[in-house]
């Protein structure tokens, strides 16, 4: 359908809309047009990606300005959805135009993905793929070939060169797949096409990581312009997200594979002094004289990028006392070594980088500037002395990676060290993390780049929280609730079993016999009454294994297999997906099935339980973080330190946006229905914590059931669900067809037109009033002058 | 049977780290080479003796022993150096005219490091008598600047300590107001229960519900403001510290002379000079006629306060003066309140 939003006519693939889909592009034009940030919250299964990329696409096909828009999501799949739902759109919008517009989408991912190489492909580790890639296909490795040396390359990657380098794939939208087999076709890498493309897209389709990884966003997201309109989908995780791109871990294990790597480093120098001194002269000559390839830092091939943001990169010469190749591995050693001599306490150490720093430079000598440069000065050397295997020196970078943020970074940082795994362990496994406690470092540069920068995602509660965290500014906040044709989803909350004892997992009462039973007959009851699919989350993998042995021992587990086939989450990804393999065929078959899961594991968040597969979710207890951890703590502290977040709210906000996840699974758009129990006497006060969406669908009746009464109520639900519903009741109400929109426009503007008119008025009357009070006290003056000269005039006649 | 790490067993008396378990290991700088404790004890109780490792000739003390920081020896002997040649070439980047002059000057300290650790024996004499060359000939400015940087090392110190001391006061002040908080909300429930005894209307026990209130950024700002305020305070006082040598020094002079209120100060211009008779046509008319004049105050005094005034503030730079004080941000606070956390001691207050 087309239609008009003030100004900017909208293409919408699909021929009704929602009221919500509406509500949301209002809002995100008003956005744009404002040139500001945006937390948007939509109902999960309402077509907010359609949405969004209708809204965007029109916007910059209709504006001058022609604004790129890149699209960030979290996992491969949504990046694929996206993409396809990008390409019926142009397809849609090419019908009704008439004409092909100018546009390239593309979507970007790891070379793992991309690659087309017939040995490189077959490499089952990401690493490795990219190592093996880079040796076939990095600037030193052609001049070689250049000069008549044997080496190998890779096709894929030459022909690129053959090409026009603005013109490398044609006009349109391009899904992975389509770009293996355009590869393919025509001999080209996918992966460099759509690297080199991407300054030359309409729009771009990538994971988080291309923008908020330093690491990565050095290299592959430098040239996008300010102007740009940044999305960030599935944002809910977007905090953690951010930290994670400027924490490292250090093992031993890693420290001693360093130590191999450093050495590896020192026999290529003494091998290179042999044969080649002019490189490394050539290359100390630079540094002294503090060049720096101008592209350097982005260069496809670069071994690593600089771990730090680009605001906090220094621009000088690299110290001198690592300027010489030999100097700088005696350097790295010595911080090798150091760190090795850290990580033998046997006690929790924590320590903020200053004091790191002073101690280091007390025991080594080592400043904190040449430190800073350890990265950088890295990369060079790799480069001079061009080094193919490059996966042998993943280890020594990490360390680099690790001297150079723990040297640039002073505030939001915290170094802590854990010499055992947990507390009752006895082997000891020091694990060395600097962690960044502040979510807003990582993002600040792309809110300082980018003018329109929207975080949106379906469960994105309390919606103040985000901004407050990550530190921005925003102009529209705004959380759409769902309309809907019948009441199709049913949230509630269970606090206690049916012989009225209070159930929670909170954990003085979480192993208590009757606990465990009350949440069994629920599970059992819930089991009975649920058609097909079902899904159960607990909070932790640890609490999940316990509770399911006491079930196994009381019997509850035969009771539950009476009605469904069981299977659980494990930790590991491919037991996961053969479980889930599984539980769909028992789905489709009308065996049904329970799915028994964990809220913060890999189901929780990208899984969909679509109809069948999932008709009811029965979230057991509050889905908390594990708060003994030590990074959690400091996370915790500086919050409410820096950002006068409170432990517990935070806690709390969480676990709750797990919790909502875990329920949004079960609804994956307007025709599905599903049930949704929250089995925890805690929940009863986190309502309000809960998306909007689902919180106006909770009833006040449904917020204190006992199992008996929820199960009653949700049979009456299923029931009523089970009824044939046909698309037409929902038409007009929570479908909206061309007519229903125009309806709702007209009712818009001349609600508009009331208010203004409303205001007039008021202005009006207002204006009158003050006239009239003006007239009036004008009149009242003229009184009293005319008092005042009649006092005059009887002084006079006085006189 | 396992494989023996040097770590595990000492290589003079093969005691192995089953046997004796708090088996330590010693070297001595002399010849770096390590041997357990004991050995060290049965061969130098009785005075320098030789090192036993075949080869090694070096005569030890057994004063010399101590325990190696690093695991690798290599590494232990170069920092060992380099706290020799650290102690010499103490120049920090502020001495140096341009940051490329400054980067040379590591390079060549790098350099002369690495003939001390790793050169031939030729090099490393011949660095060995640079070092000591340099030593002899720069003897003041090394002092000096040693003192410096103790100075500096002192400051940070003494900054991390007034943060961490900061922190920690701000983290008990949260702890408690939580505490008080939980104490208030507790205090009100049984309030309002009681008035509900009592046959109130609960309508009347909701009306006097106490609102607890959160603590706002603004307070957050204050009890910042107020920790800054006491940090300050203490580094202040560092300030004054490390100043007070160079105090001393003038006072002695200024002693001797009779009581002056101005402490010494004197008022001579420095950047311009007042002449005498210079003519400034459109003053003449106040110059020259009397009754512009008032008691006590003479024309010359007009023409020296405009010039006064129109030099005052010169050489006086104001971004300079600001960094003598120290900003302590509350992100800093911050981080090593989380650091505190992390490591979970509850402190004091329980």
């Amino acid at each position: 359908m087309e239609f008009n939003i003030d100004d900017l006519p909208v293409l919408f693939p699909y021929p009704r809309i929602y009221p919500e889909q509406y509500a949301y592009m209002v809002d995100l034009k008003k956005t744009l047009d404002a040139g500001g940030n945006c937390v948007l919250e939509m109902p999960s299964g309402t077509g907010k990606t359609v949405t969004l990329l209708s809204l965007i696409v029109a916007y910059q096909q209709y504006y001058p300005t022609h604004r790129k828009l890149i699209y960030c999501s979290r996992t491969m799949s949504e990046i694929e959805k996206a993409l396809v739902e990008l390409k019926s759109l142009m397809k849609f919008r090419t019908e009704r135009l008439g004409r092909e517009e100018e546009f390239r989408g593309l979507g970007l991912t790891s070379r793992k993905n991309l690659c087309l190489h017939p040995s490189v492909k077959r490499e089952k580790s990401g690493s490795v793929v990219d190592a093996r890639c880079r040796s076939l296909t990095a600037g030193f490795i052609k001049e070689k070939k250049e000069r008549g040396e044997d080496v190998d390359l890779c096709i894929y990657h030459d022909n690129l060169d053959l090409l026009e380098p603005h013109n490398l794939v044609p006009n349109g939208v391009w899904t992975l797949d389509d770009l293996l087999q355009y590869g393919e076709k025509n001999k080209q890498c996918p992966y460099f096409t759509a690297r080199r493309m991407m300054q030359f897209c309409n729009v771009i389709i990538y994971s988080y990581h291309y923008l908020l990884d330093p690491k990565i966003a050095e290299r592959v997201s430098k040239d996008l312009s300010k102007d740009c309109i940044v999305v960030f989908d599935e944002a809910h995780n977007i905090d953690n997200v951010c930290i994670e791109s400027l924490s490292t871990d250090i093992t031993e294990d890693s420290l001693r594979r360093a130590t191999r790597g450093a050495q590896n480093l020192e026999t290529k120098i003494s091998e290179m002094r042999d044969s080649d001194q002019q490189k490394l002269q050539d290359e100390y000559e630079k540094l002294v004289e503090g060049l720096r390839g101008a592209d350097e830092g982005r260069q496809e091939d670069a071994f690593m990028a600089n771990p730090t943001l680009p605001d906090d990169l220094l621009t000088e010469a690299i110290p001198g006392n690592i300027r010489r190749a030999e100097h700088f591995v005696a350097f790295l050693r010595r911080f090798i070594e150091y760190l090795k001599t850290r990580m033998k306490v046997r006690q929790v150490i924590s320590e903020t980088p200053p004091s790191f720093l002073a101690h280091l430079k007390e025991y080594t000598f080592i400043e904190k500037k040449p430190l800073r440069f350890c990265a950088e000065r890295l990369t060079s050397l790799v480069r001079t002395l061009e080094l193919t295997n490059i996966e042998d020196y993943q280890p020594l970078q990490e360390v680099a990676t690790f001297a150079t943020l723990v040297a640039t970074y002073e505030k939001g940082f915290l170094l802590i060290l854990e010499p055992y795994e947990s507390d009752t362990a006895e082997v000891p496994n020091p694990v060395l993390h600097f962690t960044c406690l502040d979510a807003a470092i990582a993002i600040k540069p792309v809110f300082d780049r980018f003018s329109s920068v929207v975080i949106t995602s379906g469960t994105i509660s309390p919606l103040e929280m985000y901004p407050k965290m990550l530190d921005f500014p925003t102009v529209v906040q705004e959380s759409y609730a769902m309309t809907l044709g019948r009441r199709s989803f049913y949230p509630m909350i269970v606090t206690r079993g049916s012989d009225q004892a209070s159930i929670s997992t909170s954990f003085q009462v979480r192993n208590e016999p009757s606990v465990v039973r009350n949440y069994g007959n629920l599970l059992t009851e819930l089991s009975r009454i649920t058609p097909d699919g079902m899904v159960v989350f607990f909070p932790s993998y640890l609490y999940m294994e316990s509770i399911i042995s006491m079930w196994q021992g009381m019997g509850i587990l035969d009771e539950v297999w009476k009605y469904k086939l069981i299977l659980v989450e494990t930790p590991d990804a491919q037991e996961t997906s053969l479980a889930l393999e599984t539980y769909r065929t028992a789905c489709c078959n009308g065996r049904g099935a329970v799915m028994l899961c964990v809220a913060r594991g890999k189901v929780s968040e990208g899984i969909d339980f679509d109809h069948q597969y999932g008709r009811t979710v029965l979230c057991i207890g509050v889905p908390f973080q594990y708060t003994e951890s030590r990074i959690l703590k400091a996370r915790l502290e500086f919050l409410r330190e820096t950002y006068r977040i409170r432990e517990n709210d935070f806690l709390s906000f969480d676990a709750m946006r797990h919790a909502a996840q875990c329920l949004g699974r079960v609804l994956r758009g307007k025709d599905d229905y599903g049930l949704m129990v929250l089995a925890d006497r805690r929940f009863q006060k986190k309502r309000a914590q809960l998306p909007k969406w689902i919180n106006s669908a909770l009833n006040d009746v449904d917020t204190n059931l006992s199992t008996d009464v929820a199960v009653s109520t949700a049979r009456t639900f299923l029931r009523k669900m089970a009824q044939p519903f046909s698309a037409k009741d929902q038409e007009g109400h929570s479908t909206w067809s061309m007519a229903d929109l125009r309806a709702h426009q007209a009712q818009q503007a001349q609600d508009e037109i009331k208010e203004l008119q409303e205001r007039r008025e008021a202005e009006e009357r207002q204006n009158a009033q003050a006239a009239q009070k003006k007239s009036a006290t004008r009149a009242d003056s003229d009184y009293e002058m005319d008092d005042e000269d009649m006092a005059e005039l009887m002084a006079l006649d006085g006189n | 049977m396992p494989v023996l790490t040097s770590d595990d067993m000492c290589p003079v008396c093969k005691m192995i780290r089953y046997l004796n378990k708090d088996m330590e290991f010693l070297i001595n700088p002399e010849c770096y080479h390590s041997m357990c404790s004991n050995c060290v004890n049965r061969l130098f109780n009785d005075g320098p003796n030789q090192c036993p490792y075949a080869g090694c000739h070096k005569t030890l003390r057994r004063k010399g022993f101590r325990s190696a920081f690093f695991g690798d020896l290599t590494v232990e002997r170069e920092v060992d150096i380099r706290r020799r040649v650290a102690a010499v070439f103490n120049r920090v980047e502020d001495d140096f005219e341009t940051l490329r002059d400054y980067n040379n000057y590591l390079q060549m300290v790098e350099d002369l490091t690495f003939d001390l650790v790793s050169g031939t024996d030729a090099r490393r004499h011949d660095a060995e008598a640079t070092l000591q060359q340099w030593e002899a000939s720069h003897k003041a400015e090394i002092e000096r600047n040693r003192k410096a940087g103790r100075d500096a090392d002192e400051m940070t110190r003494r900054r991390v300590n007034a943060e961490r001391e900061a922190a920690r006061q701000r983290r008990v002040d949260a702890l408690r107001e939580a505490e008080d908080e939980k104490v208030e909300r507790a205090r009100s429930r049984e309030a309002e229960l009681d008035s509900l005894a009592q046959g109130a209307a609960p309508g009347g026990g909701d009306g006097q519900r106490v609102q607890l209130k959160r603590p706002g950024p603004a307070a957050g700002s204050s009890l910042a403001s107020a920790s800054f305020s006491s940090a300050s305070g203490a580094l202040a006082d560092v300030g004054r510290l490390s100043i007070r040598g160079l105090k001393e020094k003038r006072k002695p002079a200024a002693a001797e002379g009779p009581y002056d209120p101005f402490g010494g100060m004197d008022f001579v211009p420095s950047r311009y000079r007042v002449r005498e008779g210079l003519d400034h046509p459109w003053l003449n008319k106040y110059r020259l006629d009397r009754s512009y004049a008032t008691g006590g105050y003479t024309f010359n005094e007009y023409t020296h306060r405009a010039m006064f005034e129109a030099f005052a503030g010169l050489g006086v730079f104001v971004d300079d003066e600001k960094e003598v004080g120290i900003g302590l941000s509350a992100r800093e606070v911050a981080t090593i309140g989380a650091g505190i956390a992390a490591v979970g001691d509850r402190m004091e207050l329980d």
